[in-house]
This record gives structure tokens, C-alpha cells and sequence, in this order.
């Protein structure tokens, strides 16, 4: 990016929307306890959610756990990303379990060095996935409650043993979703006036800020290794405002930006490193580009073509290892088969000096968008067909506990006509694949600044592609069934 | 083939106090809450045999037929049973619909079934006595059309 192109910072008309700065919100997130706050509600909705799905009943639609999980915070979760930026995690209710137990355990270990990466966590996304599908968790809110549960008994576990937010940084399937989303998002956590950075002579956004008399760290400073005055976008930042409390300046707001800039440069960013190196960020970015088709073909009808098929070819009846071909078909074959034959045509026409894996791996930061329309498209889809179950869902649950507060169970409440969705569902993909084009764009500029475009049109195919499947996916009957091999 | 345990020359650091305690904590939450078991469906002196047309269900309408008899096999007659049709998957709109008596002991209701995929219907029957339960009958499998 051209550095003139960035805003002066003396110019009121330039200076960017600051969600600090909005009278009341911007008091509120500056409270140190505003996390508490806001994690404290979803941590009574999980323990709900948990109870509903042992004890309560067992058919998914009638429950709190399923109905809550699979629908409505996906569906949250992801506009959340799309129109403000990685809140799930400020207000994540694991951490704050994990908070009131380090006041129990002090960790006393660093994370391992061979686990400081994204490789663990890529795997951990992967195994959801597919537990996801082997398991129908959709399906039970028995698992689905079990699922919750291990996620609080895993956060307590690395945070108990491991210093700082291990879980957050290398472990967190959800997290890295959520950071590779919020690359796209319009908001980021952020430094007002780098000035002020060059002249801090404390660093609390990085060390914590400590009390003068005992030297005993009081805020701390950011757990995920982020230096604000060099972080770059939304990549490892759980917006958990640690930083903004620290700051003794004020200078840490939350800014407003184009959404996937991040995606177009590579700079060297605060404990991440840059990029265009990070072979388990790029994966991550497959796992996350793929897994979105991947997720969606699971709930249709030719899925079940294809499993049968399969297991008649193996002669196998147990699903997991017709599961086990499916998945890395999509989620290794197909993207080193498309993003190969993309990287090496462009290093045939566009005359970058790249070698081919870096230039996958760059240029993999591209399809972010086209993952992300996919997802929203798919997620957006049960939420907005559901949007009213969590009526009736909650009104049957008060019923049984003898608390008829919002009378009888309308099980007709259900939400938006499919019809009316499903151009949403369109609109989601036709913005995935233009912020794929526009950031490959802006990828081949960089790496091929005489043949652009010629760089460029392997990469808009791969988005091309992509889009033409999540199209064709997107209008095939929905089939839901726990019994694939069934026939 | 022989194994060796190889040891090593610095003796294992214990965890350290904290961490047990914490382990032990874990631990115990797990083994509590595994006790909750799924909640075993109730069992009811009346038997509901059903059978449903086409077999097997495709997508658009199905005719269930129903008999209810009590403990002694002697058919239950003017019993209310009203029909929900459910997907596995939440968000989904339910279908509904009522069972005629068809003849004594025999039911018939019609539900149109929206989509592909695995189906739960409902029972909810109202016994001549206004005794009330709920039976659950599993679809698995409705052929697309």
C-alpha cells in the first residue's frame, strides 16, 4: 500500500471512527471491568445451555443447547465479525472461568516452543469439523452440551498450567476462526497516535502496568505477545481491551479501517511475524476457506450420493473413514490441486520471484473472503430461517420448570421465508468473491508490479471457482440426517 | 525384540502443588458431570404401533396410521392424538397436524413433510380418561421427491 494513501492524522475529515469515542459505550469499554460485564451473561447462558442439554429434552429443535449453539450464536457470531469486529471473544465466557480460577492456580509453565504455532489449533478446527459430521452434533443436545463442557475443562487445564492466554494464541479452534474472520472485519484494536507510542517510555500495553510502590503488575498487558504500536490488524487480537486499559495515554482505541487491508500487506506484525512466512496461518486460512464448503456439503443431498458410493467402493459401512476421504479431499487434495496449479501459472505468466509454497502461501490470504461469504451465507441461512425458535425453545423450558412466564411454547414461530434468504445468502457470496478479487487483486500488485493482471487471473479462477461451488451448493436440497451410510 | 525403558539422568519435577490441586479439580468435575446420564424415556402401560405410507418416506405427504391398545392388547378408542412433525436439526419449521379415529383403536393422520432428511414426529395423546402422553416416533431417511 502506498504510504501517502494513509490518512494524515491531523485532519479531522480523515481521522477514523473511534467506537471509544462514542459517548457512554466509549465509558463503558474503558471501565476495567467491562469484560466481566459483558462475559458474565453468556457465561449464565452456557451454564443454561448445559443443563437444557443434559437434563432437558432430547430432540435438538426442542432444546436450548442445540437450538442456541447451532443457530443463533453462529449466525450472531459471524454478522458480529462482519459489521463490528471480534467481540465474541471480549466477551468469550470461557476466560472468564479461567479468570476466577487463576486466582486458584497461578501457571506456573511457559507454552512449549514446538507448540507455538497455529499447526495445534488448525488441527483441533479439523477435528470439530469433523466430530461435527460423525457425530451429528447438530442433532444432540446431549453432545452438544458435552461439547461445552470440554471446552470450559480444556480453557481451565492449559490456563491453569500455561502463563498468559495459551489457550487464546495455540489452542482455541473458535478463536482462530474468529481471528481469521476479523481480518475482514471493520473495526480493530489500535493505536491512535504512533507518536505517542515513540515517546512511551512504560510500554504497559505490552508489560502491564505496575504499581509504583510494590512493582506488582495491576493491568496487565496483552497476554496474546501484541505490541499495539506494532500490531498489525485483527490476526491473534481477542479484542479483550487489556491494552486500552493499561495504556497510561489513552491512546489505544477502536478504530474504524477498510475491511481485509490486513489481508494485502505484510509487514512485520507484533507477535505473529509476517505472513507471507506463516505456513500454519496460511493453513489455517485453507481450513477455514475450505471447511466452509466442506461444512455446508455436509447438509445436502448429494453428500449422501457420494458416501454411499464410496462405501460401496471400499466396502465399508462405518461412516469415519468415508468422512476421513471427504475431508481430505476437501480440505488437502483440492486446495493443493487449485492453489498449485494457480501458484505455478502465476509464477509461469506473472514473473514474480517468489518460489511456488511462498507464493501459495501468500497469496492463500486471498480466498479469506470467499471462506468467509461461505460461511456467512451457510450460517446466516439457519440463523435467519430459525431467528424466532429461541421463542419457543425458552418458552418450553420455563414450562418445565413450572415457571410459565412467557406462556405456552408457539412452536410456529420460526423466522424468515427461505426465499427472502436466500438472496441474503446470495449477497453473502457475491461479497466474498469481490473481496477476493479485490485483495488477489492487491496481492498481485505487490508481487508482480509489471504483470498484475496476468498474476492475478489464476487466483481470480481459484476465487471463481470457489464461488460457482458455494452457488451450486447453495441451491441444492437441504438433507439433514444422522444416518449417512444408511443408503 | 527387546524394550528398554530409558531413564533419565534428572529425576521427573513433581507438578507443582497447585497444578494437582487443579488437575484434581478437573478431574472431579469431569467424573460429576459424566454421572448425568441421558434422561431414559418413559415407559407406559399403553403400546402405540404405527405404521407409515409411502415406505420409505419421501418428501410431501405421509399418512400415518396408528393403534393404541392398553396392557392387555384391548384397543384404546377415543383417544385425541395430535401429530408435530420435527427435523433433527433446530430452526426448522414443525409441521402439524390431528388423527381421526379410523376404526376402534385405529388412528389415520395426514403431515406434509417439507424436506429431505431425518424426522421426528411427535405424539401427543390425550386418553379417554384426559390422561396425557407423549410418544416419539423416528423417521430416518425421507427420500428427496
Amino acid at each position: 500500500m502506498n504510504p501517502s494513501s494513509i490518512p494524515a492524522l491531523d485532519d479531522p475529515e480523515s481521522l477514523p471512527f473511534d467506537l471509544m469515542e462514542v459517548p457512554g459505550l466509549g465509558r463503558l469499554l474503558r471501565w476495567r471491568y467491562a469484560r466481566p460485564l459483558l462475559q458474565a451473561p453468556l457465561l449464565i447462558v452456557s451454564i443454561v445451555m448445559i443443563l437444557h442439554g443434559l437434563f432437558g429434552p432430547t430432540l435438538a429443535p426442542k432444546n436450548l443447547a442445540t437450538t442456541l449453539s447451532w443457530l443463533h450464536f453462529r449466525g450472531v457470531l459471524l454478522l458480529v465479525l462482519l459489521c463490528a469486529g471480534n467481540f465474541f471473544c471480549l466477551a468469550c465466557p470461557f476466560m472468564l472461568v479461567r479468570q476466577a480460577a487463576r486466582h486458584l492456580f497461578k501457571p506456573r509453565f511457559d507454552w512449549p516452543r514446538v507448540l507455538r504455532n497455529k499447526w495445534l489449533s488448525v488441527a483441533l478446527f479439523v477435528l470439530i469439523l469433523f466430530a461435527y459430521e460423525l457425530f451429528d452434533l447438530w442433532s444432540s443436545p446431549w453432545w452438544t452440551a458435552w461439547l461445552i463442557i470440554a471446552y470450559f475443562l480444556t480453557v481451565l487445564v492449559v490456563d491453569g498450567f500455561f502463563k498468559h492466554a495459551s489457550f487464546c494464541k495455540f489452542v482455541c479452534p473458535i478463536g482462530q476462526f474468529n481471528f481469521v474472520a476479523s481480518t475482514l472485519s471493520p473495526l480493530e484494536v489500535k493505536v491512535r497516535d504512533q507518536d505517542v507510542c515513540t515517546s512511551c517510555q512504560t510500554k504497559d500495553c505490552i508489560r502491564g502496568r505496575r504499581d509504583t510502590a510494590s512493582d506488582l503488575v495491576v493491568i496487565r498487558g496483552c497476554e496474546l505477545a501484541l505490541f499495539q504500536p506494532r500490531k498489525v490488524g485483527n490476526m491473534d487480537c481477542t479484542f479483550c481491551l487489556d491494552c486500552v486499559h493499561a495504556c497510561p495515554h489513552d491512546n489505544v482505541g477502536i478504530l474504524s479501517r477498510l475491511p481485509g487491508t490486513e489481508l494485502l500487506t505484510d509487514p512485520l506484525r507484533s507477535g505473529i511475524g509476517y505472513f507471507s512466512h506463516r505456513k500454519d496461518i496460511a493453513a489455517l486460512a485453507i481450513v477455514f476457506t475450505f471447511g466452509a464448503l466442506l461444512n455446508a456439503f455436509g447438509m445436502v443431498s448429494p453428500v449422501y450420493a457420494v458416501e454411499g458410493w464410496l462405501g460401496r467402493m471400499l466396502h465399508v459401512s462405518h461412516e469415519a473413514p468415508v468422512l476421513g476421504i471427504i475431508f481430505a479431499f476437501f480440505l488437502i487434495l483440492e486446495p493443493v490441486l487449485l492453489l498449485g496449479l494457480a501458484a505455478w501459472s502465476t509464477l509461469a505468466l506473472g514473473g514474480t520471484r517468489r518460489a511456488l509454497l511462498p507464493l501459495m502461501v501468500r497469496y492463500t490470504y486471498g480466498l479469506v473472503p470467499m471462506g468467509f461469504g461461505m460461511w456467512l451465507a451457510h450460517y446466516g441461512f439457519h440463523f435467519l430461517t430459525g431467528l424466532y425458535t429461541i421463542l419457543p425453545v425458552t418458552q418450553s423450558a420455563l414450562l418445565r420448570l413450572g415457571l410459565p412466564l412467557l406462556g405456552e411454547p408457539r412452536w410456529t414461530l420460526v423466522g424468515l421465508p427461505s426465499r427472502i434468504v436466500l438472496v441474503i445468502e446470495i449477497g453473502f457470496l457475491l461479497l466474498g468473491l469481490a473481496g477476493s478479487l479485490v485483495v488477489s487483486y492487491g496481492l498481485a500488485e505487490t508481487d508482480s508490479p509489471r504483470k498484475p493482471m496476468l498474476a492475478f487471473v489464476p487466483w481470480a479462477a481459484v476465487s471463481l471457482i470457489l464461488w460457482s461451488a458455494s452457488m451450486w451448493l447453495m441451491f441444492q436440497p437441504m438433507e439433514m440426517r444422522a444416518t449417512m451410510m444408511g443408503g | 525384540m527387546a524394550f528398554t525403558c530409558r531413564r533419565s539422568r534428572r529425576p521427573a519435577r513433581p507438578l507443582p502443588k497447585e497444578s494437582r490441586k487443579l488437575l484434581v479439580c478437573v478431574c472431579t468435575a469431569t467424573l460429576l458431570l459424566a454421572h448425568c446420564s441421558k434422561p431414559a424415556s418413559s415407559s407406559s402401560e399403553v403400546t402405540i404401533e404405527h405404521e407409515i405410507s409411502p415406505e420409505p418416506a419421501r418428501v410431501g405427504p405421509v399418512v400415518i396410521t396408528l393403534r393404541l391398545a392398553d396392557s392387555v392388547a384391548k384397543a384404546i378408542t377415543g383417544a385425541h392424538i395430535m401429530l408435530e412433525g420435527d427435523m433433527s436439526h433446530a430452526g426448522m419449521a414443525p409441521v402439524f397436524g390431528e388423527a381421526k379415529e379410523i376404526a376402534p383403536g385405529r388412528y389415520q393422520a395426514s403431515l406434509t413433510l417439507e424436506m429431505p432428511g431425518d424426522w421426528v414426529i411427535l405424539l401427543h395423546v390425550t386418553m379417554p380418561g384426559g390422561q396425557k402422553l407423549e410418544r416419539q416416533i423416528d423417521v430416518k431417511g425421507v427420500r428427496p421427491n
